[in-house]
């Protein structure tokens, strides 16, 4: 195992775990809670007593290279969206939480049984990015296969395996062989198997990846029904639009260690060197632009003939506040409003490289 | 939207252990091996040896109880009762339902038990690793223990479809030609059973350990030529052409299982007609080392990442 000193010894070592230090040394933020992150999702039930999913200073590594470095997470319920570039970590912490690997330092713990453990994996369905089935196999027989091995009776794993099926829509295609299978279908026929068991944490690996609009849609549907029903699902995509459609709460990685982690509005909110772009098309847009100009929060409009205003601002939350209370006492008619840069996509560009180039 | 929820009743029965698992990845692996129609020529190989023993020896059964007590003229006018003369042929062909029928019908199903094994270790296990099947295994409630062993299950039933399934059909055929054959020649079960006991073991760890390590078909089948047919080869040189020491004749791994086989069916050294030969505790020692090394890799490569991919 390659020498750590340098992440092991720092007395504040903890907090370097949801910071990113940008590339051109500006600025890092920090949702640092107690040494570890809580994540309140959408739909989040009450808390029990161990949480679903505990990442404890993880690191991992391959060889000389370091996969995941000290990397602390909670997760309880709700739907999580795990986002970062290519080679930041996701595949790693997403393998780690499934027990396919073991941690090199620190632990994994999915109801506060090791990750690794038969108990665990009982707790975890996992949707894997790779669709390499065994070919000549029909689709039934490959979930019923996976089923067999939760430990499932025969009859029973039938029976799991008809009702996941029908959940994914396959029922009734399931009886063809693999090899004929579409991308879509493929991908609904991991999503089955992910679910034959009931898991309460489902880990997802670019599920919506291949799949048309409408079974985008109904998929989405699908795991915000279940995310509705108390189950904690942790979907690791680079499809941020439908990632957004599903929650707004995510996991930004990057180099190997969790960048941020909570609403997109909380991290925005967050990036200080970066102020949010508002388009405001309304009435007097002169006047407009020299009273906004007057606000404390705001760093820069741009005017442009009789068109809409472009505000950037820090701060989001009070300057929306004193905005309102302006055009309320002065009157404007505000037609058209709406935040330009505090979508996932610009989010991630300005974390992982100072632009909106996810 | 249509969106169904799962409408799963709640499950009152008690999971199965990780060990349930073993069998359906057996039987998935199996599965596989019997859908390839390129294997079933090497099948029907198979079942042509097995044919040919089964009806040589039902033959000179039959042959021996129609020959009459009156004797016959054979070559250069010499004069030989039939039944000993059957008797004799059956002894040269080694298809007497002797200790060496077995060990030969081994011998020769191993061809294509080698042919199969050679194509069907990266279809087992290496394309899962170079695929990236394995995740849907590993993430279930098994170990990778469990995933090897269900592989190895899987292989193991195959080899003993082909070799020690047949070699007791062949058993029980004879007994049924031959009065008092079970009862004298009982312990030739045990010999069957132990030689495909050591097949089963030996060359299940091997293929897997060789499929874990070179995972594509091409190399796999290199990789096993060289250590069936290119080592006995060299060991047949070393020993039979420039007098080596029998010692060196271990390195080809199937005369070592032979070996071991025989010395299951109680054939003694000299009888065994392959030239000369180490002994089978050495024989042993030698192979029980090469598993031996091969569980060493697995337990390393099955703990490093790469099996993951």
């Amino acid at each position: 195992m390659p020498d750590m000193p340098d992440l092991l010894d720092s007395a504040d070592s903890s907090r370097r775990d949801h910071t990113l230090d940008l590339p051109d040394g500006r600025s890092s933020m920090s949702f640092v809670e107690e040494n570890k992150t809580r994540i309140a999702a959408p739909y989040a039930r009450p808390a029990e007593d161990a949480p679903l999913l505990l990442f404890e200073r993880v690191s991992k590594w391959y060889g000389p290279v370091i996969g995941l470095n000290q990397v602390t997470l909670e997760l309880r319920s709700g739907i999580t969206g795990l986002v970062g570039a290519n080679g930041a970590g996701k595949s790693t912490l997403l393998r780690l939480a499934t027990g396919q690997l073991r941690p090199d330092l620190g632990s994994v713990h999915v109801r506060g049984q090791d990750a690794w453990t038969v108990a665990a994996k009982r707790l975890v369905g996992y949707c894997p990015e790779v669709d390499s089935f065994y070919e000549e196999m029909s689709g039934r027989s490959f979930v019923e296969c996976m089923a067999r091995l939760c430990g499932y009776a025969k009859q029973e794993a039938r029976r799991r395996t008809e009702a996941a099926l029908e959940l994914v829509q396959m029922e009734d295609r399931a009886d063809r062989r693999l090899r004929g299978y579409s991308k879509g279908m493929r991908q609904r026929i991991k999503i089955a198997q992910a679910l034959i068991h009931d898991p309460e944490l489902l880990v997802l690996d670019e599920p919506l990846s291949g799949i048309d609009p409408v079974g985008r849609a109904e998929l989405v549907g699908l795991f915000l029904r279940l995310a509705e029903q108390g189950k904690c699902l942790l979907a690791s995509s680079h499809e941020l639009d439908e990632l957004e459609k599903l929650t707004d709460h995510v996991a930004i990685m990057a180099h190997g260690r969790i960048a941020a982690v909570g609403t997109l509005t909380q991290i925005r909110d967050l990036l200080d060197d970066h102020p949010l772009s508002i388009r405001i098309d309304a009435d007097r847009p002169r006047d407009l632009g020299g009273a906004l100009l007057a606000m404390p929060d705001v760093v820069g409009i741009e005017l442009t003939d009789g068109g809409p205003i472009i505000v950037r601002a820090k701060n989001p939350r009070r300057f929306f506040k004193e905005f309102n209370g302006l055009v309320l006492d002065e009157g404007y008619d505000v037609r058209c409003l709406e935040t330009l840069d505090d979508s996932a996509h610009a989010i991630l560009g300005y974390l992982l490289g100072g632009n909106r180039e996810a | 939207m249509t969106v169904h929820l799962l409408r799963y009743r709640p499950w009152r029965g008690t999971l199965r252990g990780p060990s349930a698992g073993i069998w359906p990845i057996g039987r998935v692996a199996l599965q596989m091996m019997f859908r390839r129609k390129l294997f079933w020529a090497t099948y029907a190989l198979g079942l042509m040896i097995f044919l040919l023993f089964f009806f040589g020896q039902y033959t000179l059964s039959w042959a021996s109880s129609q020959a009459g007590d009156q004797e016959v003229r054979i070559v250069g006018g010499m004069k030989e009762n039939p039944r000993v003369l059957v008797k004799q042929l059956g002894e040269n062909l080694k298809l007497n339902g002797k200790d060496v029928t077995y060990a030969n019908f081994f011998w020769y199903q191993g061809y294509t038990v080698m042919m199969v094994l050679a194509l069907a270790g990266s279809l087992l296990i290496g394309n899962d690793i170079q695929h990236g099947s394995l995740p849907f295994y590993l993430a279930k409630p098994i170990s990778r223990w469990h995933y090897l062993l269900g592989k190895g299950l899987a292989i193991g039933i195959f080899i003993n479809l082909m070799t020690t399934l047949p070699a007791l059909i062949l058993f029980v055929e004879y007994g049924m030609l031959e009065e008092d054959y079970f009862w004298n020649s009982g312990y030739l079960v045990l010999g069957i059973l132990g030689y495909g006991l050591i097949l089963t073991f030996s060359l299940s760890v091997i293929i897997i350990a060789a499929a874990t390590w070179l995972r594509r078909t091409v190399p796999l089948i290199m990789g096993w030529a060289t250590l069936f047919v290119f080592c006995r080869f060299l060991a047949s040189v070393l020993v039979d052409r420039l007098h080596y020491h029998p010692r060196w004749r271990l390195i080809d791994l199937w005369n070592s299982t032979y070996l071991l086989g025989a010395s299951c069916l109680r054939i003694p050294r000299w009888r065994l007609s392959t030239g000369a030969q180490p002994r089978w505790y050495e024989a042993a020692i030698f192979l029980g080392a090469v598993c031996l090394i091969c569980l060493i890799y697995l337990i390393r490569r099955i703990r490093a990442v790469e099996i993951i991919r």
